[in-house]
């Protein structure tokens, strides 16, 4: 387990962490998650100690972080850079071995994410030779290649098509079923929804909230359903009456529609397919969660109307 | 401390396996022995045999000259005068390249004149001018004296009084000892500014690449300076020994088939003296001058004892100066920015070279007594010293002259480390002065 405990840093008398707590449990992806310059960057600087914070400590494993946990810490940062010069293997393995490798062991590994990205055949082209593409995946390896428990990427999807994203958020699922750990930083709340099994939102250097991914959007739900029917649009607006909310609806077919609504008062799901059972033929009903997106640009704008 | 060497090997790679560095490995030393040979060449340039017709019309020299029977200036004889012109356009006489006209006059107001088609080298001038003067001297001596030549000659010799320092007798510190000992902290000065601008690039584009934040999760700020630091090094080794090794080559092969005559007179072909006479031309000419020189450096530098100072001096010099190199560029925003803070490093490197200038020509001054303690002008000045040799009782500034440097390199790579591990993350700035009192305050 990671544990922040009190984090504060500031640059220049601007605070960029502000007695920020949370922990990262082993074998979850947690993300970390917020707008730009909330202190995300920061934080993860702190945790591979590029950074030192001005408060606070950083227990990993229940111990002090220190230099030699970095071994086991993998860390892509969100500014890519890799020496332009130097041939993606010799790159590969050089960066291997910093991290503790030997040669041959960075080398072994280097060739088996290579392999495994199909970019073995540019072993030993220069970076400069590789498309963005190509080189993103050389950067993402180089996180990986000394085999790390504790993996931090800083969005490790930029720059990426969409085949290419699918692939990395298929290794990430690879990974924490290999026992890893993932700490994902990243703007991409559909990945967040799809892989991440904890997530907390940092606005301003300080953290609004820290939750399962379905906790975080259970607590912003709505009491929204959808609900898909065939039968009368009308005879449907007319049997929810006072106790519901029509808020959207959709065509699908002739008399089959998808309809969105609302919960008034203390009224439950129940209520709702009491009153419309008899009026129109339900196909199905399910709650609506609100998106990760959601979830992020709510909580932030409340953030923000709360100082107003 | 294996960080610091794997980077160190990283950056000794990539400079060691550039074409760059490979052409200058030969091209350095190419260029340096290039310039030897003309250096040593400008003593030996010209023919090696001219043919020189004398106007006797007064019959003076009898048609004699002590080397006419010599490969290297033959000598002829015509008993009258001869216009120029004659001499110039005349069928029978583009076979001499130099006419000499000696008249009564000559005795007396000891001038001759020598009209020449191609002029001669200095070698040649100061044979002729030796050879003809000895004759007229016979000469005179017939003419004027009851003197055998031998007995004119003893009295003759000139008075010479040659000044030496007591500390050193046999004068190894001349100012052309000087000169070398200057050479070598030129060395020491240029392989310094080539690679701490190598550090300062390297440094700020890792920056700018931002690889920095990537290796900085794995290893310490300071183990990326000093890793930096001792690659490029690495590589300035490679290219200084390599430089050495073919520049000694070259020299040995100049030596030994180019110019093997270089130092013995009895070398010279067709030149028929003694060799106290041909040791006199020697000591008397310009060409000696130009012995000296290659005496200097085949001979007296001892270049064991000074290239192992040497490689002293340039290894703390580099740590002294890369500090700063790496600094600067750990301070600048962008590659190019780093380029305004070079200029106060240009000028310490600049006042090193001066006060070793000084030093060739005034060793013994307070100010050169105090430089050569001061670190950043005291591989310049400890290396002209050295060259020009330690007075008794004062031997011991070469060591102290380097404890001071090594200690003051210490010192300042501790506080780079400080601007360099502040600098080294910071971004899309401009680089500016405060930023050092900034950095350094900081923890």
């Amino acid at each position: 387990m990671l544990e922040i405990n009190d984090i504060s840093k500031s640059f220049n008398r601007k605070l960029a962490l502000d007695s920020l707590s949370m922990q990262v449990k082993s074998g979850e992806i947690f993300g970390l998650l917020g707008p730009n310059g909330a202190g995300k960057t920061t934080l993860i600087r702190i945790i591979n100690r590029i950074l030192e914070q001005d408060r606070g400590s950083i227990r990993f494993q229940g111990k002090l972080l220190t230099e030699d946990h970095l071994k086991v810490i993998g860390y892509l940062p969100e500014e890519r850079g890799l020496y332009k010069e130097m041939k993606v293997l010799e790159q590969l393995v050089f960066l291997g071995r910093l991290r503790g490798m030997t040669k041959n062991d960075a080398t072994k590994n280097a060739r088996f994410w290579m392999e495994k990205f199909a970019i073995e055949n540019w072993s030993k082209k220069k970076v400069e030779e590789l498309s963005k593409g190509m080189a993103q995946k050389v950067q993402f390896i180089a996180a990986l290649v000394h085999e790390p428990e504790y993996l931090i990427l800083d969005e490790p999807l930029s720059g990426f098509d969409p085949v290419n994203v699918e692939l990395i958020l298929t290794e990430l699922k690879e990974l924490k079923k290999q026992g890893k750990t993932v700490i994902l930083s990243t703007h991409n709340m559909k990945s967040v929804e799809e892989i991440c099994d904890r997530a907390a939102l940092i606005h301003q250097s300080v953290k609004l909230a820290e939750d399962t991914v379905w906790n975080l959007r259970e607590q912003q739900k709505k009491g929204e359903f959808i609900i898909r029917f065939k039968g009368n649009m009308i005879g449907f607006a007319n049997a929810l009456w006072t106790g519901f909310e029509l808020i959207d609806r959709e065509e699908i077919g002739e008399n089959r529609f998808v309809a969105k609504v609302r919960m008034r008062g203390e009224n439950k799901m129940d209520d709702l397919l009491k009153t419309l059972m008899g009026h129109i033929e339900i196909e199905a009903v399910e709650e609506r969660f609100p998106s990760m997106q959601e979830v992020f640009i709510e909580l932030i704008q409340g953030k923000e109307e709360s100082h107003a | 401390m294996r960080n610091s060497g794997l980077i160190a090997m990283r950056e000794f790679k990539e400079r060691v396996y550039s074409r760059t560095f490979l052409w200058m490995l030969i091209v350095g030393p190419a260029v340096v022995l290039f310039l030897l040979f003309l250096l040593f060449k400008a003593g030996d340039q010209g023919k090696n045999s001219i043919k020189v017709l004398i106007a006797d019309p007064a019959g003076l020299l009898e048609n004699k000259i002590v080397a006419q029977e010599g490969k290297a200036v033959q000598y002829y004889f015509i008993s009258d005068y001869l216009e120029i012109e004659e001499f110039r356009d005349g069928k029978e006489y583009q076979q001499f390249d130099v006419l000499m006209e000696v008249n009564e006059k000559a005795l007396m107001n000891k001038k001759v004149f020598a009209f020449y088609r191609e002029q001669p080298s200095g070698d040649v001038k100061m044979q002729l001018k030796f050879q003809l003067e000895r004759r007229i001297e016979e000469v005179m001596i017939e003419s004027f004296t009851q003197l055998s030549v031998d007995a004119f000659r003893q009295i003759k010799q000139p008075l010479n009084v040659d000044y030496r320092n007591v500390f050193d007798p046999k004068n190894q510190a001349s100012n052309t000892a000087g000169w070398v000992g200057f050479v070598f902290g030129l060395l020491i000065v240029s392989f310094v500014l080539l690679f701490g601008m190598t550090i300062l690039r390297s440094t700020a584009k890792e920056k700018s690449n931002r690889i920095v934040e990537v290796i900085l999760a794995s290893v310490k700020p300071s183990e990326l300076m000093f890793g930096k630091i001792l690659g490029i090094g690495m590589a300035a080794l490679v290219q200084l020994f390599a430089w050495g090794f073919f520049i000694a080559v070259g020299l040995w092969f100049f030596r030994s088939f180019v110019f093997p005559d270089l130092f013995s007179p009895a070398n010279w072909e067709g030149v028929q003296m003694s060799a106290e006479v041909k040791q006199q031309i020697i000591e008397e000419s310009i060409s000696g001058r130009y012995n000296e020189f290659v005496e200097l450096i085949y001979e007296r530098i001892q270049f064991g004892w000074m290239l192992a100072h040497f490689m002293i001096f340039f290894l703390t010099a580099y740590l002294f100066y890369g500090a700063f190199f790496s600094t600067i560029g750990a301070m600048s925003g962008t590659e190019s920015d780093g380029q305004q803070f070079v200029i106060p490093v240009l000028v310490l490197l600049g006042f090193a070279l001066y006060s070793g200038y000084l030093a060739i020509y005034v060793p013994d001054s307070p100010f050169i007594a105090w430089s050569q303690f001061v670190p950043f002008c005291s591989p310049v000045v400890g290396m002209v010293k050295l060259a020009q040799g330690y007075t008794p009782g004062t031997y011991y500034y070469l060591p102290l002259s380097w404890l001071v440097l090594v200690i003051s390199t210490y010192l300042l790579l501790l506080l780079s480390g400080r601007i360099y591990k502040n600098g080294i993350l910071q971004f899309g700035h401009r680089a500016r002065w405060i930023f050092f009192l900034r950095w350094i305050k900081k923890s």
